[in-house]
């Protein structure tokens, strides 16, 4: 137990990793040929976490281009709606990630990236996406001028031809990691520069009710958003952190398909690093599903798996349904239209406000708008 | 076909609102001799020096424009309120962010030219600027007691943030939008009724009737046309309206200013270039300019971007622009000369800040963003420049995709 506490507290206190483990999670499962631009990333991202220079035009960005820092929202409609008979219920706050350019959290991590990158003197950034689902993206990033180079198979696919693509252009290329899954530094890095998220939202709550929140709620794909809004926030003993996976059609049957990682995988290794995934006997990643394609992820972050082994995070799921039904109920109470991986998180506030004490402060993490999910739901 | 009814035989409304604690705010002279317009740049910095807010005097008129041919919209008091909902819903304050890139693609040979601020008005909820209006409209709505409000839209971007604050404020929200709106915007009224609202077709009828309110004589001309259009759904919902007075509050649309779509080509007749080439007229209450033959029909506008294909756009702000024009010799040759160049460069413009800034500006803000290739050449090194990016551009990328 005293270990456990002693790794909360350098998790939560930590600005300069140096084995990058999380207790016995996360970690550099790669290739010889990474290790030295990986070590290499590690030394340039833990110089500009001491660089005012680097800090301030990351700063600037956040402010004037993508419009930090982004509302901790009083939802006084969605509130009303979880009020029991007596007129008791939670306060529900929702911190406005889907008012960020780009609409969603994700800037947060890609600007300071960037921003890194162009230190770095690195020419070209690389990344790897999933455009299965909405092809309009497509058009989006060679509007923006980007070159978007197709590859068979789903993410994993992907993220393998880019780690490829990276390495035979290791002088100039910038492997630009969107998710909180990989070797060390990525997992560390990409929680680091979405703790803004956190961060605001504790200066915010001490403004609009002098404490601290009371609950976090937070959708997990692979635990970017989450850890963006929970890091500053787990040192605080009081301070529950609920994390909601994709159930996709449900768990309840070995046979359906989810996305559940934390709930329902076990440990093994995934893109280089230690964590919670889904595999089956042989230890093949298996297929997941869920409505939202964001949470499609078989593993998930270390640093997440290590907090919930520790006990510090609580983990459940929302099905497809539950998760659409979400997205309909915050358009119409408060006309915010959540993304439909933040629907997951909103869902999962009908089971918990009914177990709250009146007053409980909530906090979701609205972390991206669901403007273009219309068509989803509409053809669900 | 529609006929206007020429400006000399209006009557003017009487003044007073009898109903409220709401008060006008005071009216403050607009001197003549400034040539400030706040969407273009001056070339006399003194002049601009002197600017003075331009009101309308207390009959909502800017000269002989404008004027209360409908209620207009009243100042409101409770300001806090209203702050508080535009800092954690809407998300104002929004950025003035300063656009590196395209201050660098407008600097001349020899590294002089202006600098470009954009004012990011595509952060807001909802993703334009049109959002402010409707929700300070909604407070003013609730503030009024009314239960319902009712709204027209076009592309469906004024619906969808109408029935956004509607949804908020947990009023019961219209819609009319007209019939061909309506399918080519199928997604938009799955949109709005996901926020709660009813997305009426507009039903194509012929009323023509003055109808006297209180102290307001209220003009209703609503058009038969067969288009089906943002204008016809505007004349339906201002029917909807006036029977509906006591319960209902119209959320007008303020639409963008300055910058027109000039559609084929000003000489082309297929334009919506309302203030060069329009004539004084009446239509929707206010009186401004508008596209008509010499019988006094309307023609029809035309342009590739929804929002701005009517004379609605302009009129309930044309009175300020007319009234310069009309005033100020400086500005009517270079107006004429200012909305002839912004069809060809307005998908240009479209990619050029998506490449350059990574913002992807709608087609509405890329008529003024056009602009600037004509402008920046002219201005002195190191002015400051800002640019209203009125509202985002995901919406238009498949429209924009066809003609780059």
């Amino acid at each position: 137990k005293k270990r456990i506490s002693h790794t909360i507290s350098t998790v939560s206190g930590e600005k300069n990793p140096i084995v990058g483990k999380f207790g016995s999670f996360g970690g550099k499962f790669v290739g010889e040929v990474l290790i030295s631009p990986l070590a290499e990333l590690e030394s340039e991202f833990n110089s500009v976490l001491l660089d005012h220079d680097f800090k301030m035009e990351v700063e600037t960005a956040l402010r004037d281009y993508v419009g930090r820092e982004t509302p901790l929202y009083h939802a006084q409609k969605l509130t009303d709606h979880y009020k029991n008979i007596n007129g008791e219920g939670p306060e529900i706050y929702i911190k406005r990630e889907d008012l960020s350019h780009g609409g969603s959290y994700k800037m947060n991590n890609v600007v300071a990236q960037a921003i890194l990158a162009k230190r770095m003197g690195r020419k070209s950034i690389i990344t790897a996406t999933n455009m299965l689902r909405k092809p309009s993206n497509v058009q989006l990033m060679e509007l923006l001028g980007a070159q978007v180079k197709p590859v068979e198979g789903s993410f994993q696919a992907a993220a393998s031809e880019s780690t490829r693509e990276w390495i035979s252009n290791l002088q100039t290329g910038y492997y630009l990691a969107g998710t909180a899954v990989g070797p060390h530094p990525i997992p560390t890095m990409v929680r680091e520069f979405n703790s803004v998220i956190g961060k605001e939202t504790r200066r915010q709550a001490m403004e609009k009710w002098g404490g601290s929140p009371d609950v976090l709620v937070a959708c997990v794909g692979t635990g970017c958003n989450a850890l963006g809004l929970f890091h500053e926030f787990v040192g605080d003993k009081n301070v529950r952190m609920i994390g909601v996976e994709g159930g996709g059609v449900g768990t309840n049957t070995g046979d359906q398909l989810h996305s559940a990682s934390l709930v329902r995988g076990e440990v093994g290794v995934y893109h280089g690093a230690m964590c919670y995934l889904l595999q089956d006997e042989q230890g093949q990643i298996t297929k997941t599903q869920s409505i939202a394609s964001g949470l499609e992820f078989p593993g998930v972050s270390p640093e997440l798996s290590f907090l919930k082994d520790a006990g510090r995070i609580e983990c459940y799921t929302v099905t497809d349904q539950e998760a659409l039904d979400a997205y309909k109920r915050v358009c119409r109470l408060e006309g915010i239209v959540p993304a439909l991986e933040a629907s997951h998180a909103f869902a999962y506030l009908e089971k918990l406000c009914p177990k709250l004490p009146h007053g409980a402060k909530v906090v979701v993490n609205c972390s991206g708008t669901g403007y273009n999910d219309a068509t989803t739901v509409l053809n669900s | 076909a529609t006929s206007i009814t020429k400006p000399s035989s209006l009557t003017y409304p009487r003044s007073s609102f009898s109903q409220s604690s709401l008060t006008f705010n005071k009216v403050s002279t607009f001197r003549p001799k400034s040539l400030t317009v706040s969407c273009v740049m001056t070339q006399q910095p003194e002049a601009a020096a002197q600017s003075t807010v331009l009101r309308p005097d207390s009959l909502g008129r800017f000269g002989k424009f404008g004027g209360k041919y409908v209620p207009e919209t009243l100042i409101q008091k409770k300001r806090k309120e209203l702050d508080s909902i535009l800092r954690d819903y809407v998300g104002r304050e929004t950025p003035l962010y300063f656009a590196e890139r395209l201050t660098e693609h407008y600097k001349r040979p020899n590294g002089e030219g202006p600098e470009i601020y954009l004012k990011r008005e595509d952060l807001n909820h909802t993703g334009a600027h049109k959002i402010n209006n409707a929700v300070a409209q909604a407070l003013l709505a609730k503030k009024l007691g009314k239960e319902r409000i009712i709204a027209e839209t076009g592309a469906g971007q004024h619906g969808v943030a109408t029935a956004t604050v509607c949804a908020r404020f947990g009023l019961k929200c219209i819609i009319y939008m007209g019939a061909q709106d309506m399918e080519r915007q199928a997604l938009n009224v799955f949109r709005m009724k996901l926020l709660g609202a009813e997305v009426l077709k507009n039903q194509i009828c012929i009323v023509v009737s003055t109808v006297v309110l209180e102290d307001y004589t209220i003009l209703v001309r609503a058009v038969h046309s067969g288009t089906a259009t943002l204008k016809d759904a505007t004349s339906e919902a201002i029917r909807d309206w006036v029977t509906n007075v006591e319960t209902t509050h119209y959320i007008l649309d303020v639409r963008l200013i300055g910058v027109e779509a000039a559609g084929f080509g000003l000489d082309s007749g297929k334009h919506a270039a309302t203030l060069t080439k329009g004539e004084v007229g009446v239509l929707h209450g206010a009186m401004s300019y508008l596209l008509q033959d010499d019988d006094g029909q309307i023609i029809e506008p035309h342009s590739i971007s929804a929002g701005l294909n009517t004379r609605w756009e302009i009129a309930r702000r044309a009175g300020q622009i007319g009234w310069l024009m009309g005033r100020n010799k400086f500005m009517s040759p270079f107006a004429n000369c200012l909305f002839s160049l912004v069809i060809i460069y307005k998908n240009a413009a479209f990619k050029r800040l998506s490449r350059l800034e990574g913002i992807i500006p709608a087609l509405e803000t890329s008529h003024a963003l056009a602009y600037l290739e004509k402008l920046c050449p002219t201005l002195p090194d190191g002015t400051k420049v800002v640019l209203n990016c009125s509202g985002r551009g995901d919406k238009d990328v498949h429209t924009a995709i066809k003609h780059l």
